[in-house]
């Protein structure tokens, strides 16, 4: 009697009292109109971000979303966009596309647009969502930190703009540059084995590049042991040349082991694991690195006669709160200047539709350090395509092949990997853009 | 030589994973407990050997700080969070899960606690001995000085414990402790102090396992949990009643996980775990060492 | 513990008003905070159900949901089948599994169940990389299909999904109260307080657990379905380790034994971190203190919930009635 009683209670009570502290909460109850300028106001622009801040990924991405707020608060503190200050809400998803879908959702009727969300499956999760209706609601997801080719797909993924250079394109280009240097070599491919690795070797193949001996790993279990393990079976394949396409920590595992086990090849590195800073944090002795070829699209990050790489070192120590200026605080940085340029060219009448028009129309323009073309038009949401190459010296510095930057670029397709010529935009002065 | 290397492999992974899995078993063996914040006491342990060695550079002075505050922490655990749970759950369902999900949750606030001190960056330190593999003439195989000394660790620990556990006093208040609470108390064991001290000890396990791992791989505050499911793994393959066990369900799996991935598939690295778990239970299904029938204080 | 039945469904039929009134008021987001919650109460029942009644402990639970998803993904892509059918399908496809683990688990005592378990649910879903039909890290499309027309255009989606599961939670509390309540609930309690006197009154213990396992791993399999549902995707890293973890935590809040408790395990699951992130936000600071309070708040407040909430003590006397050994 009594326990009937009580339990019937126990449901009722509870559900009230948990219906209650969740109304209670922070989020009031917008009438939700999908055209309007959501996160606009004559004083302030919203942008919103969910990427790995805990967690076993979040290593290294966790620096990107202050050095984007550092960045955008250097612009504020001088003038902002058109008077508008930018906020950035962070929000941390541990990698899990659950939580990353939750984030969006909580945040889409308060942001104007996503910028630089992390992760493929939590960029592909978030744009499948009929509950955050991403196509649906015109939400820009901008500049998106992945190298996924299928997000540049217009009719899948509407208002998602990829800014990185695709995995295949990535593995096109590097798949050239071993046939222009190391033709006749047995080759190593050590790969992960997700949709990163399988865009990886998609590219390879369109390049015609034939691997004596192909290794995958599970995300998220390299380890030393592991290493050993890959290491072993290239040397037991005799590989001369090995592409290490993988994450940073497996990176660092077969470079490690490499060492440990007196194995000698020239690793070509892939632009993802490819940090010299943290491979140097996890141990990878300089011998092993010396000599490795690297991929990158952006200027090296030690290297301060260029223009754009001594500006943003000066604003991480000015508004960074002194992190230190890694590959990942760079690309954020760079981003964030692609994504305040994005904002003025949209206009003063500021709204998701103006902003993504903007890009479209005036996107490949916009001023930034890399050193490839940006190839938005109102028929494609390709951002960089290219890569340059160069080998790491003794303090980690990846320094171009020759001593100068030269470009390779290509599509996500069938299409050739050819030599282009660099046209960097000079940098807007102090490093703020002026564009319209 | 291809087994040989697989085989060294697996056995300088498994002598990690066997000293976690000591930690647990001691835990389990004392109190009960399947202590999940293992790999919390350990990487705050961790991260306390990495301060002084930044400082001192001197990783013979950071092992025993760190072994110190493995053992602090774990004693801490005990007495602010095991021993109040114990005395308002007393009985029913809720008593054999309830210190798991505790544990759990003392997990996730030391990795908090570790984050917010030292941020999620990446770092490491370098190993007190060569890492570079044994050269034989013109080869050279995966096992340097380093993994000896891991491997002569976990040996030593084990052997340690094993003698301590049935050899001494502690050793018999420490099971009698667990087996039967209320007949060690009547005999004059302090069953309270006893049990903390069991957490101290394996906390302070899981700071060496800790400190032991991280030049070869880094630092950072989820750097211990895959460790923490391969030690348990590891654990329950020995058999959770022996400490023996432990060791030996260390070595069957990293050399079990070896094997996989060098003959199999190198991109197999989590069903193995559970494959190489399978295959002992369904032969033994209380693990290499433990027994069947009944509790074996 | 007997309530009759008339009582029973006229109280799920009162929460099941209340719930509507909800999913019209509340703003969109708690509305997929509800959805959520709802699928957190089916696993948590499922839970209730093997480890409170049946004592048998899952740590794997995560795996068995990604089961169900998969199954309802797979069927729906290659056999169409309609959004009920799918669903039955996962529950179906995930009791089958429970049938092989149920036999298994049968063989091993707690802690080594513990460890299968947990080896289970690190292993499993990253099978999906191995097989190129399941669609890997990118995962496989799963669209239940708009809000059918009568409901109006207005209908978000999500209203749609919580609808949905909140029913599919309110048909599973109905299912298993009975179940617990019928003669197999009582062999369970009977088997968990006092096993050789159960044994002595005839029930098989080793078939009981097996069906045990079998039933909780279907209705996990329902709650994995529905999750990938509201998701429109199956991926692997939709069931991470932590997805298990918090199934049991949400249990063990609602005082394991306690059904109706599901739901308040549920709503603290999907609530704390909401609030954590909330009082993060008002306290802001530097990035490393923002990015791990929540999860410090979380877990101290988890802690601190399992030490003072009166669960224990009270399941105690409420389930091991009669019986002398708790």
């Amino acid at each position: 009697m009594f326990a009937k009683r009580s339990s019937k209670f126990a449901v009722l009570a509870t559900a009230s009292v948990a219906v209650a502290a969740l109304t209670l909460g922070a989020l009031p109850a917008q009438a939700f109109n999908p055209r309007s300028e959501a996160g606009v106001t004559a004083t302030t622009i919203k942008l919103g971000i969910t990427t790995p801040l805990t967690g076993s990924a979040a290593p290294g991405y966790s620096k990107v979303p202050a050095a984007m707020q550092a960045y955008f608060n250097y612009v504020n503190d001088n003038g902002g966009v058109y008077g508008r200050k930018i906020q950035l809400t962070v929000k941390d998803d541990g990698y899990i596309p659950t939580t990353a879908v939750a984030n969006a959702k909580s945040m889409s009727n308060g942001v104007l647009a996503y910028v630089a969300n992390l992760g493929t499956a939590n960029n592909n999760a978030i744009a499948k969502s009929p509950v955050v209706g991403l196509a649906a609601n015109h939400i820009p997801s901008i500049f998106i930190n992945t190298g996924y080719s299928g997000f540049a797909d217009r009719t899948k993924f509407p208002t998602m703009y990829p800014i990185f250079p695709s995995y295949i394109m990535e593995a096109k280009i590097m798949g050239q540059y071993i046939k222009e240097n190391f033709a006749g070599k047995k080759l190593g491919l050590i790969y992960q084995d997700d949709d990163f690795g399988s865009d990886a070797l998609a590219g390879f193949k369109t390049a015609g590049v034939k691997f004596d001996v192909a290794i995958p790993y599970a995300s998220g279990s390299q380890s030393a042991a592991a290493g050993a393990g890959w290491v072993g079976k290239l040397k037991a394949a005799g590989a001369e040349v090995v592409v290490m396409f993988g994450v940073t920590s497996a990176t660092g595992a077969a470079l490690g082991a490499s060492a440990v086990l007196g194995y000698k090849a020239q690793w070509i590195l892939g632009s993802v694991g490819g940090d010299a800073t943290t491979l140097k944090a996890l141990g990878v002795p300089a011998a092993v690195l010396t000599g490795s070829i690297g991929a990158s699209f952006l200027p090296g990050t030690t290297d301060t006669k260029d223009e754009y790489i001594k500006q943003f070192q000066d604003v991480n120590a000015k508004y960074n709160a002194g992190a230190s200026f890694d590959n990942n605080v760079l690309v954020a940085m760079n981003s964030a200047m692609l994504t305040v340029e994005a904002l003025r060219a949209a206009g003063k009448n500021l709204t998701r539709d103006s902003l993504m028009a903007a890009i479209e129309k005036k996107g490949a323009t916009f001023a930034s350090a890399a050193f490839s073309p940006i190839l938005y038009s109102p028929t494609s949401h390709v951002g960089y395509s290219g890569y340059w190459f160069g080998k790491y010296d003794p303090s980690g510095a990846m320094l171009p092949d020759g001593g100068t930057y030269s470009l390779y670029t290509t599509d996500s397709g069938a299409g050739a990997v050819v030599k282009a010529t660099i046209k960097r935009p000079a940098m807007p002065a102090k490093g703020l853009p002026n564009n319209s | 030589m291809r087994l040989l290397s697989t085989l060294l492999i697996g056995i300088s992974s498994g002598s990690i994973y066997a000293l976690m899995a000591l930690a647990l078993v001691l835990v389990w063996r004392s109190t009960r407990v399947v202590n999940f914040a293992q790999a919390g006491q350990a990487i705050a342990s961790t991260y306390i050997g990495y301060v002084v060695i930044t400082h001192t550079n001197n990783y013979w002075l950071a092992l025993p700080v760190a072994i110190m505050a493995g053992a602090l922490i774990g004693a801490l655990s005990d007495i602010l969070l095991i021993r109040p749970l114990n005395k308002r759950i007393t009985s029913g369902p809720v008593k054999e899960i309830a210190p798991v999900i505790a544990t759990l949750g003392l997990l996730g606030l030391i990795r908090s606690l570790v984050g917010v001190i030292w941020g999620g960056d990446l770092k490491q330190y370098k190993a007190p001995v060569s890492i570079n593999g044994f050269t034989f003439g013109h080869t050279t195989i995966p096992f340097s000085r380093f993994n000896l000394l891991i491997v002569f660790t976990a040996v030593a620990v084990m052997a340690i414990f094993a003698f301590v556990f049935q050899r001494t006093g502690l050793g018999l208040a420490l099971r009698a402790s667990a087996f039967q609470p209320e007949i060690a108390r009547l005999a004059g064991v302090r069953v309270d102090l006893v049990r903390t001290v069991g957490w101290a000890i394996a906390g302070a396990t899981g700071a060496i396992a800790g400190v032991l791992i991280t030049p070869s791989t880094s630092l950072s505050p989820n750097s211990l949990d895959l460790l923490l499911v391969l030690g348990f793994v590891s654990a329950v393959i020995g058999g959770l009643e022996s400490l023996i066990g432990a060791a030996i369900g260390g070595a069957i799996l990293g050399i079990g996980l070896a094997l996989i991935l060098e003959y199999v598939s190198t991109s197999l690295a989590f069903p193995a775990a559970f494959i190489v778990l399978m295959l002992v239970l369904i032969i033994k299904p209380s693990g290499i060492l433990g027994s069947k029938a009944g509790r074996d204080a | 513990m007997l309530k009759s039945k008339p009582i029973r469904f006229l109280l799920l039929i009162l929460v099941a008003g209340v719930l509507f009134l909800l999913g019209n008021v509340l703003p969109d987001y708690r509305v997929y905070e509800g959805a959520t919650a709802s699928i957190y109460v089916i696993a948590i029942a499922s839970i209730i159900l093997l480890t409170g009644y049946s004592g048998q402990i899952s740590l794997g639970h995560g795996a068995l949901m990604a089961i169900g998803g998969y199954a309802a993904v797979l069927s729906r892509k290659y056999w169409h089948t309609s959004g009920v059918i799918s669903l039955i399908i996962a529950v179906l496809a995930a009791a089958l599994f429970g049938v092989i683990l149920g036999y298994a688990a049968a063989r091993l005592r707690g802690p080594y169940l513990a460890g299968t378990t947990l080896a289970l649910a690190v292993g499993l879903p990253s099978l999906a990389n191995q097989f190129h039909f399941l669609g890997g890290e990118q995962g496989l499309n799963f669209d239940i299909g708009a809000p059918p027309k009568f409901l109006g255009s207005n209908f978000s989606t999500t209203k749609w999904y919580f609808w949905i599961c909140s029913i599919a939670a309110l048909i599973i509390f109905w299912l298993v109260q009975n179940l617990l309540h019928s003669r197999y609930g009582r062999q369970w309690k009977a088997m968990r307080s006092a096993p050789v006197s159960a044994a002595l009154a005839g029930i098989n213990i080793a078939r009981s657990k097996v069906l045990a396992f079998i039933i909780s791993s279907g209705v996990a399999g329902l709650a994995g379905a529905l999750l990938v549902m509201t998701l429109n995707l199956v991926t692997p890293s939709e069931f991470p380790l932590s997805l298990s973890f918090a199934i049991v935590t949400g249990a063990v809040l609602a005082g394991i034994a306690r059904l109706p408790g599901a739901v308040v395990g549920a709503l603290i699951i999907v609530a704390i971190p909401d609030l954590a992130d909330q009082i993060a936000t008002k306290i802001g600071g530097a990035e490393r203190i923002s990015a791990n309070l929540p999860g410090f708040i979380t877990s101290l407040l988890l802690i601190l919930t399992i030490l003072f909430a009166p669960n224990g003590a009270k399941i105690g006397k409420l389930v091991s009635h009669g019986s002398t050994r708790t």
